[in-house]
């Protein structure tokens, strides 16, 4: 959504391009012979005041300052009104209506951005509804069978059996809790415009955090940590980069099927922080890289991917969550096999505190 | 005679309900419930519970106004239970008394784990007076002596400087407890520190480098993003 400007600022901008005009007609007229220019440089002047400012309003009232001013200032009479040199008021009313209609049709050129703008918002809004609706019916289906299962067949289930259906209840709640979870991340980005509450977090914490999280759910993984020595404080918000990188660790286990280590590298560049995850898993198909991140993997593609274990949401999130702290996200394959994502965050140079 | 402890469960939800119920008295705790705020006052008052669980969000009152209410007279053991994204609510609830919180979901062992923390605390305050702490914590190679004043790694003298070493007593003083990091800076540096937690950070970063074998996969103390730090439980 285009951020509204105050009253004041609407003025500032008017009167300072106003001005602006009126400087270059005066240095004009030292070289030109006619006025000629002088009209259609203001013209100029309120199609910029239209496009920069709120509304009509503004583009009108520099319309109508233009036309006086013009007249006052820079037709003989100088410094004089005079509305009767001959043909002037022709001049005047088309310099009027030239202005209005420009300024109106800027108007509604932005109204169309706008609403182009709200038609995709809300076209990735039930994008992502569709894709969670999807996720959260398949475990909750098997969620039901089971305990269903193991109550009405008391009788006939063995110890074993009703063990195995309670463990798949356990484990597809779990699968539930992370859904939720990313979802709740997704709330705490501001829907306007994206914007979120960064604050002074210090890189190695974030980084343990989201490994001992991840470990307690798997803690059969290994996750190897490569960090530069310095103490690196980076704004962010924490909690959200956490997610970020335990959806990303988790993938790992998840999708690299074969993973045996984990390994976080973190870097840092002029002005970016750089955190990479890499597995040594079965790497990321080629179909599948460019569209990752778009949050409607599974089903489309045609290809039998684990359809319920889809990465979709999670990975949509961390982009959107690594977007909103105007940072970028990639992901490759390995030449050496297995699959790295990573992601990079702005950061102050002057943030690198040699501790 | 086994004597039981008791816990009071605040909690509105009734599947929740069950859930504690089931698994506190199979772990041979005393449980009584409370549904409302309302509820939970006047149990609290009149059946001396060991310790509480409370659910922050209850549909008569908020969570934290029972909280406040009880600290003002008494220092019974209050595990809050809370949601994942809200730190605020986390650390609200922290720096108003409560000894703990679990987030939801949690895990049966979790829940075990940190409601025995809470009344060992409970009960280390009421045996040893304020203030002074002696003798030594150890959590693995981690050794605090706190009559010497010195931290050890193994054999080794981790050689915190003072402030870092009253940081460390302090976590290990609270063991098992997520300290906020404005608590944090207010025991160390005192109330008029300005509440930049940039200063802290840097000393656990330098502590950590000391102490920690790798310092983004630390063994003894833990960050908990957004809220504060936590030291291992001792053995």
């Amino acid at each position: 959504m285009e951020e509204r400007h105050s009253t004041g600022k609407n003025l500032f901008i008017t009167a300072a391009i106003l001005a602006g005009a009126s400087g270059i007609s005066f240095v004009l007229q030292q070289f030109a012979t006619t006025d000629s220019h002088v009209p259609l440089l203001f013209v100029l002047a309120v199609l910029f005041v239209s496009r920069l400012t709120d509304g009509y309003l503004y583009g009108i009232v520099a319309s109508m300052a233009a036309v006086v001013g013009v007249n006052y200032v820079f037709t003989y009479p100088y410094f004089a009104f005079d509305f009767t040199i001959t043909g002037y008021p022709f001049t005047f009313l088309t310099m009027l209506a030239v202005s209005v209609s420009v300024s109106a049709l800027t108007s509604r050129v932005k109204q169309q951005e706008q609403i182009r703008l709200e038609v995709e918002k809300e076209k990735m809004r039930a994008n992502l509804l569709r894709a969670v609706s999807h996720d959260i019916r398949t475990p909750l289906t098997s969620i039901v069978g089971s305990a269903s299962g193991i109550l009405e067949n008391r009788d006939v289930l063995t110890k074993e059996n009703e063990m195995e259906l309670v463990q798949d209840i356990r484990e597809e709640a779990q699968w539930l809790i992370r859904i939720v979870e990313n979802l709740l991340s997704v709330t705490r980005i501001n829907g306007e415009n994206a914007r979120i509450d960064t604050q002074e977090e210090a890189v190695e914490e974030v980084i343990s955090g989201a490994v001992v999280k991840f470990c307690k759910r798997f803690p059969d993984a290994k996750v190897q940590v490569d960090m530069p020595g310095e103490f690196l404080m980076v704004p962010m918000d924490g909690v959200l980069i956490e997610q970020v990188l335990v959806n990303l660790l988790e993938n790992s286990i998840l999708h690299g099927k074969t993973t045996t280590l984990i390994r976080i590298a973190v870097s840092h560049g002029p002005g970016r922080l750089t955190v990479a995850v890499e597995d040594d898993g079965q790497g990321i198909r080629e179909a599948v890289l460019p569209v990752m991140f778009d949050g409607q993997i599974s089903s489309s593609n045609g290809e039998e991917c684990d359809s319920r274990r889809n990465m979709g949401i999670g990975l949509s999130v961390c982009r959107s969550i690594v977007k909103a702290h105007r940072g970028g996200m990639r992901a490759e394959n390995k030449s050496t096999g297995g699959a790295r994502v990573l992601f990079w965050l702005p950061m102050k140079e002057d943030d690198t505190d040699g501790y | 005679m086994d004597i039981k402890d008791r816990v009071l469960v605040v909690e509105d939800d009734k599947s929740i309900r069950n859930f504690f119920k089931t698994v506190l008295e199979a772990n041979n705790y005393d449980v009584i419930m409370a549904v409302t705020g309302a509820e939970a006052y006047s149990m609290v008052t009149s059946q001396c519970p060991d310790v509480v669980i409370l659910d922050l969000g209850l549909p008569d009152m908020d969570g934290m106004k029972i909280l406040k209410s009880v600290r003002e007279w008494s220092s019974m053991p209050i595990l809050v239970v809370s949601a994942r994204t809200h730190e605020r609510d986390k650390v609200e609830a922290l720096d108003a008394g409560a000894d703990d919180y679990i987030t939801k979901p949690f895990g049966t062992s979790e829940l075990l784990a940190r409601l025995r923390t809470a009344i060992r605390h409970a009960r280390a305050a009421y045996l040893t007076p304020e203030g002074m702490q002696t003798g030594t914590f150890r959590t693995k190679d981690l050794l605090i002596d706190y009559d010497k004043h010195r931290v050890y790694v193994g054999e080794r003298d981790a050689n915190l400087t003072q402030n870092e070493y009253k940081i460390v007593s302090l976590l290990g003083k609270y063991a098992g407890k997520v300290l906020t990091y404005d608590f944090i800076i207010k025991e160390i540096w005192g109330p008029n520190m300005k509440n930049d937690n940039r200063i802290l950070r840097v000393n656990m970063a330098n502590i950590r480098r000391k102490i920690e074998k790798s310092p983004a996969q630390p063994e003894y103390i833990f960050t908990e993003v957004g809220v504060g730090y936590r030291i291992a439980d001792p053995d």
